[in-house]
């Protein structure tokens, strides 16, 4: 299910403007699509992190964009682990 | 069931300052976010997340400690993070594979073992689907085709072999989902349940049918059509038939692994007219043989 921004914002209960800023940080990256940006679950979830980092833990935007980050790079890093383990086991049933 | 006090780390004459600033502490550590891996870290940040929440409230604090409440009341609902929608991300928005690019760019065992897994997991074959398929009896033997409704609402005519039995699976290679990259796609694996035959029951190679004869049939023999899995045959019902006698028709059973085919076994039951015959009784009124001869005789005690 994909969301226009309006949809997005009614969606997570989120200020256009707010929405946005964390747009211009790369903070939220919708999908490009042809009719525009498009925003999924993912998305939402990502807001609520981003709120729950700022209002929940008192983290200022410069740690948010820090910690978006290193978050982001751990995601990279357990899909390449990932990667790993389900070829081991490709290569096993082989 | 530890207090909410405790849950935070506080002492129940704490500020509202320090209970925030307690919780704080512990969120940044506990965020199921912060510790995509942990999966008991959910069960954590709620429940740090739960006393809170009730100890922020002033008007719920004041009713917990007055003993009206309990620390159930502030139960947290059921939430899905980030982490959870990262892990299966197809597209890769976020995911950033810059923190381990060295290991890749550089040459080495490791770099290439994980470059090679990169490549296999972006081309993996897709994943096996599982139909079930219920076929009659008479289609197991013969073979034929069978419609099958796929997940997706399209229909696949499945070529059934001759000779399945119930359970059996067949594998139709590529009907399963897409595969990823230039990977192949995976298999549906279709298991075939055969339905239950009002004439036919299998036996092995085998197939065998009760087929009921008259009394005449019995005692003078005859011929008689007999339905088979491939249609009707003549069956010569020898003189002096009996229940139970069974006739085997060569040939006419399941296919055979490696060729050849079962036979279909007869077994006869000899049938009285349903109404009573006079003539018959009076037949056998007089019918000195028979009052003479005891089925019985040697089989029972």
């Amino acid at each position: 299910m994909s969301m226009d921004k309006r949809q997005f914002v009614a969606r997570c209960n989120l200020e256009v403007h707010t929405l946005e800023v964390w747009l211009e940080q790369h903070w939220i990256v919708p999908e490009d699509t042809a009719a525009g940006p498009a925003f999924a679950e993912i998305d939402a979830a990502r807001v609520q992190l981003i709120r729950d980092l700022r209002e929940e833990m008192g983290v200022n935007d410069a740690g948010v964009d820090v910690i978006l980050h290193l978050v982001d790079q751990l995601h990279g890093l357990r899909r390449a682990l990932a990667a790993v383990q389900d070829s081991e086991r490709e290569s096993e049933r082989r | 069931m530890p207090t909410p006090y405790e849950v935070l780390g506080v002492a129940r004459t704490a500020s509202a300052a320090e209970i925030r600033s307690a919780y704080r502490k512990l969120a940044r550590k506990l965020h199921p976010d912060l510790n995509p891996g942990d999966k008991g870290a959910e069960e954590k940040f709620k429940e740090v997340a739960s006393a809170y929440h009730l100890l922020n409230d002033p008007e719920q604090r004041r009713r917990f400690d007055a003993g009206e409440i309990d620390a159930s009341g502030a139960e947290q609902a059921q939430r899905r993070y980030y982490r959870d929608y990262a892990a299966s991300e197809p597209d890769g928005r976020y995911a950033d594979a810059s923190s381990f690019s060295d290991f890749t760019a550089e040459d080495g065992e490791f770099a290439e073992w994980l470059r090679r897994a990169q490549h296999a997991h972006a081309n993996r074959r897709g994943a096996d689907v599982s139909y079930r398929l219920s076929i009659d009896f008479v289609l197991s033997i013969t073979g034929g085709t069978q419609r099958l409704t796929l997940a997706d609402g399209s229909t696949l005519d499945v070529k059934i072999p001759p000779g399945l039995v119930d359970g059996q699976a067949i594998r139709l290679k590529g009907k399963g989902q897409p595969g990823h990259g230039t990977g192949a796609p995976g298999d549906a694996l279709i298991r075939i349940e055969v339905l239950p035959d009002e004439r036919f029951t299998r036996d092995g190679d085998d197939v065998r049918l009760e087929l009921a004869i008259s009394l005449v049939e019995a005692v003078q023999g005859g011929r008689a059509r007999v339905p088979t899995p491939t249609g009707e045959v003549e069956l010569s019902i020898p003189k002096g038939s009996n229940t139970g006698t069974t006739l085997r028709l060569k040939g006419k059973g399941a296919p055979v692994r490696g060729g050849g085919r079962g036979d279909e076994l007869v077994t006869l039951k000899v049938v009285l007219p349903s109404a009573p015959d006079p003539e018959l009784e009076k037949f056998v009124a007089g019918w000195s043989g028979g009052k003479a001869f005891n089925p019985r005789e040697g089989r029972h005690a």
